[in-house]
């Protein structure tokens, strides 16, 4: 449930990106960081190894603004897709409100797609939650790729029922990233409506 | 979902408000935070002549995750927790303490001011702390009516497009 601070009329939600390692997870917020104004978000936080990829998690904080008296904000984090990081993978899952599933176009990641996946329900399992209580959007990334694999096709191996908002995108170009946000957090808002 | 929500009502947040107002001119420290397991700011105060603190925001994650980081190790070692953690620079201090299993009590001080004084005052503050969290647990869930979604949806288009 979504953090609400009802005496500082503030209501916060955690959306984390996830995915498996490399298919533009940290290229998604770093997209958002530079289109959305300074005012309407704070600084990004990477906690990376020195070639740039995530050792623990990206950290992007955006201010929606006032919605009946309350000041809703958005914290948005990556997890590291790297399978050797599990551990921190499953501290990142703790209290998230809404969920991007950035999948990889090309190939060869066609199973780690499917097992970041499946690693994805096993650690929310872990929280003691089911995939389908946390909503969740499905992010084809990196459609501009040679030879990158149907959409239907990577469908398939991670919501096989086709039960997800599914968005193509370029995340390097900034394609479908909106989208796709705005989607995720239109999802964790109407569950906060709901009461659920 | 994975964690409780904490919901600060009025006369809480109040009084929370008021007992790390004490904390602070008891200790002399910079800053003091309470902040959430899921790393959001529930209340914060400063002392007068405290320069502007760094983005809080950052602080705040950062903080939840070395704890939840840290925890998760305790439990690999065999113990429930590791309580507190404190983190000594040239200048100065942070020392992070945990308000029951619900959030973290974050004070930031330079290096004059004792450390032994900043745990002595701390203790007393989270027991009052931890009791008044533990009275919201059974407070009713909030409510948002439909306007809220709508709202809500609107501001989004303007963010984001
Ligand atoms: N061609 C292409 N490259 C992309 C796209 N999105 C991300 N990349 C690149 O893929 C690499 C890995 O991206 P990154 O965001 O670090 O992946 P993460 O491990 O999921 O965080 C980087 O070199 C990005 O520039 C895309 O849509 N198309
Ligand atoms: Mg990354």
């Amino acid at each position: 449930m979504s953090t609400i601070n009802f005496a500082a009329r503030e209501i916060n939600c955690k959306i984390v990106y996830y995915g498996p390692g490399m298919s533009g997870k940290t290229t998604n917020l770093k997209h958002v960081f530079s289109k959305v104004p300074g005012h309407l978000r704070g600084e990004m936080v990477s906690l990376a190894t020195e070639d740039e990829r995530t050792l623990f998690f990206d950290f992007l904080p955006l201010d929606l603004g006032t919605v009946q008296g309350f000041k809703t904000r958005f914290h948005l984090y990556t997890v590291p897709g790297q399978v050797f990081y599990n551990a921190s993978r499953k501290l990142i899952l703790r209290g998230v409100d809404g969920i991007v599933f950035v999948a990889d176009s090309a190939p060869n990641r066609l199973r780690a797609n499917a097992e970041s996946m499946r690693n994805l329900r096993e650690n929310l399992a872990e929280h003691g939650i089911d995939v389908r209580d946390v909503p969740i959007v499905l992010q084809v990334n990196k459609r501009d790729i040679e030879g990158a694999l149907p959409t239907e096709m990577i469908r398939a191996v991670i919501d096989p029922k086709k039960e997800l908002t599914l968005f193509e995108a370029t995340a390097h170009t900034g394609g479908g990233v909106f989208e796709t946000l705005k989607s995720v957090s239109r999802l964790v808002l109407d569950r906060l409506s709901q009461n659920k | 979902m994975i964690e409780p929500s904490l919901a600060l009502y009025g006369d809480a947040f109040e009084r929370v408000d008021r007992h790390l107002e004490e904390l602070l001119g008891a200790t002399g420290v910079r800053y003091c935070l309470l902040v959430d397991r899921k790393g959001f700011v529930l209340s914060h105060k400063e002392a007068l002549w405290a320069p502007r603190p760094p983005a809080l925001d950052s602080v705040a994650t950062l903080v939840a995750s070395n704890a939840a980081a840290t925890a998760a190790l305790a439990n690999m070692l065999g113990e429930r927790t590791f309580s507190e953690q404190i983190h000594q620079g040239e200048q100065g201090t942070l020392y992070v303490e945990s308000v029951g299993d619900q959030a973290l009590l974050t004070l930031i001080f330079d290096v004059s001011v004792p450390l032994g004084r900043v745990k002595v005052h701390t203790k007393k503050t989270i027991t009052q702390v931890a009791a008044i969290l533990a009275e919201l647990q059974d407070a009713p869930p909030v409510q948002f009516s439909e306007d809220f979604s709508k709202g809500a949806s609107a501001l989004l288009d303007d963010l984001l497009g």
